[in-house]
């Protein structure tokens, strides 16, 4: 038996999405390796959202692959449409990816605290002192020391955002995604926000991130996909897709954002 | 006078409780089911909704006390009127409340199921950790309203014979050729109604520490 060293934390082929009659995803296909930084960028309604929707499951894929290193997460059946695997498979591969909000979803009613570590002890059944620990550790990393008491609604957008960073990384992701995380924020908030998925690439977290910051997508990121109607239109290193991209609709969607 | 009132206070409170034991759970499961994807399931919880808030209580206590016997001639103990009352009740409360949880579940964010899910958490975790929590928030001024018209209901199991506080009233009332029995029970209603105000001024102070 060989065992085959894989570095790939996710490989989705073939994808396809659709919404009714509309085609949201039409035949993706990404790749990350560990220790990649990923952006994504491309119009509003260019399938970015769904795409991440699909990799974390929120979504079912009609058909395609997915996978979190050796785990098959979905695969075609004999029938063309993607098959998902069985509970415990789904359990496990959540235990493999992170996601951060646009609009941070904190749990309202739990302390700061509370949101980082409950779900380490009641879904990975981490003891709570453990828990309390690594708890404690992020927020200080995020620069939230002192707020563990707090609730959501005390923070600002900037801090709850990075809450929901640090939740997500509490339970040790191989890949964490970011759907738009700074969105909802203002520039300054966005600023604060961005710093610390600065922090994360320069620690060679592996990420995903779904952005409209082109600057931020450009000095982070080391891939790039340009995604619109459905399609990856463009792929490459980043700087290279944002400061020299080949395809007319890349030059088009970057132009449009230098104007801005 | 007094003492004659205060064992017919004992029974209503009994109901009182009894009903809200048995009723806020099961229109969690009503609202449940209501909202299920399983169109069946949904119309059936639809149509108990419609029946039980569209008959007066009144009648439902009766058609549960006097069905068995009417529908099949079965011989119900003397205290089957006591059964018959809960169950009346609770039937009927868990409909009512059954649409107030509806409201406050469906209320709550598609975010936080998201996040949930993503986090790992399962459905049940879900449901009692994140979602019914906030629910109790939303529905506590809703769910008060109808905790309090309980109160008052239950001066309903007068039909059913059973001697509750306003049936104590009316015997007294008639014994005595007194209006002051049906005046204190009056007063004695309204105490109670303060006092449930009181608590459910206090939960909502407690959950005051958070908005969405």
């Amino acid at each position: 038996m060989t065992t085959t060293i894989t570095n790939k934390v996710v490989s989705l082929t073939g994808a396809k999405k659709s919404f009714g009659e509309v085609e949201v995803l039409k035949d993706i296909s990404l790749e990350v390796e560990k220790g990649d930084v990923l952006a994504i960028i491309g119009p509003s309604g260019g399938g970015k959202s769904t795409l991440l929707r699909c990799l974390t499951m929120l979504e079912t894929l009609d058909s395609g692959r997915l996978a979190y290193g050796d785990l098959i997460v979905a695969e075609n059946g004999p029938s063309g449409h993607a098959v998902y695997g069985s509970k415990n498979v789904l359990a496990e591969a959540k235990t493999r990816y992170g996601l951060v909000f646009q609009n941070f979803n904190l749990f309202p009613h739990f302390t700061v605290l509370k949101n980082i570590i409950d779900p380490l002890i009641c879904v990975q059944k981490i003891p709570r002192e453990e828990a309390e620990q690594r708890g404690r550790e992020l927020l200080a990393k995020m620069g939230l020391s002192g707020k563990e008491n707090m609730v959501p609604c005390e923070l600002s957008g900037g801090q709850q955002q990075r809450v929901a960073i640090a939740r997500a990384l509490a339970m040790n992701p191989d890949v964490l995604y970011f759907d738009e995380p700074t969105s909802a924020l203002d520039p300054e908030l966005t600023r604060e926000v961005l710093r610390v998925i600065r922090e994360l690439a320069l620690e060679h977290t592996t990420m995903v991130i779904v952005t409209h910051e082109m600057s931020f997508a450009r000095d982070v990121a080391d891939k790039l996909i340009f995604m619109d109607g459905g399609t990856v239109v463009e792929r490459g290193r980043a700087t290279d897709v944002i400061n020299n991209p080949q395809h007319e609709r890349t030059r088009l969607f970057l132009a449009n954002y230098q104007e801005n | 006078m007094i003492g004659l009132l205060a064992d017919g206070l004992a029974l209503t409170a009994q109901i009182f409780v009894v009903t809200l034991i048995g009723a806020l759970p099961l229109g969690i499961v009503v609202a449940l089911c209501r909202m299920s994807r399983f169109k069946v399931i949904s119309t059936i919880a639809r149509f108990y909704i419609s029946i039980l808030r569209g008959t007066p209580l009144m009648l439902q206590l009766m058609a549960i006390m006097f069905g068995p016997y009417a529908l099949f001639g079965l011989q119900m103990g003397s205290d089957w009127k006591f059964w018959a009352c809960d169950i009346g009740f609770i039937l009927n409360y868990a409909a009512y409340f059954g649409e107030i949880y509806r409201s406050g579940i469906q209320s709550i964010p598609r975010g936080q199921y998201e996040a949930a899910s993503v986090l790992g958490y399962s459905r049940t975790q879900t449901f009692m950790k994140i979602v019914l929590p906030q629910v109790i928030k939303h529905i506590l001024p809703a769910m008060g309203n109808e905790i309090i018209t309980l109160v008052k209901d239950t001066s309903l199991a007068f039909v059913l014979g059973i001697a509750e506080m306003f049936s104590q009233a009316k015997a007294l009332a008639a014994r005595e050729v007194s209006m002051i029995p049906y005046a204190l029970a009056a007063l004695i209603y309204w105490v109670f109604c303060l006092l449930i105000e009181f608590i459910l001024n206090r939960v909502e102070k407690k959950l005051d520490y958070y908005h969405n």
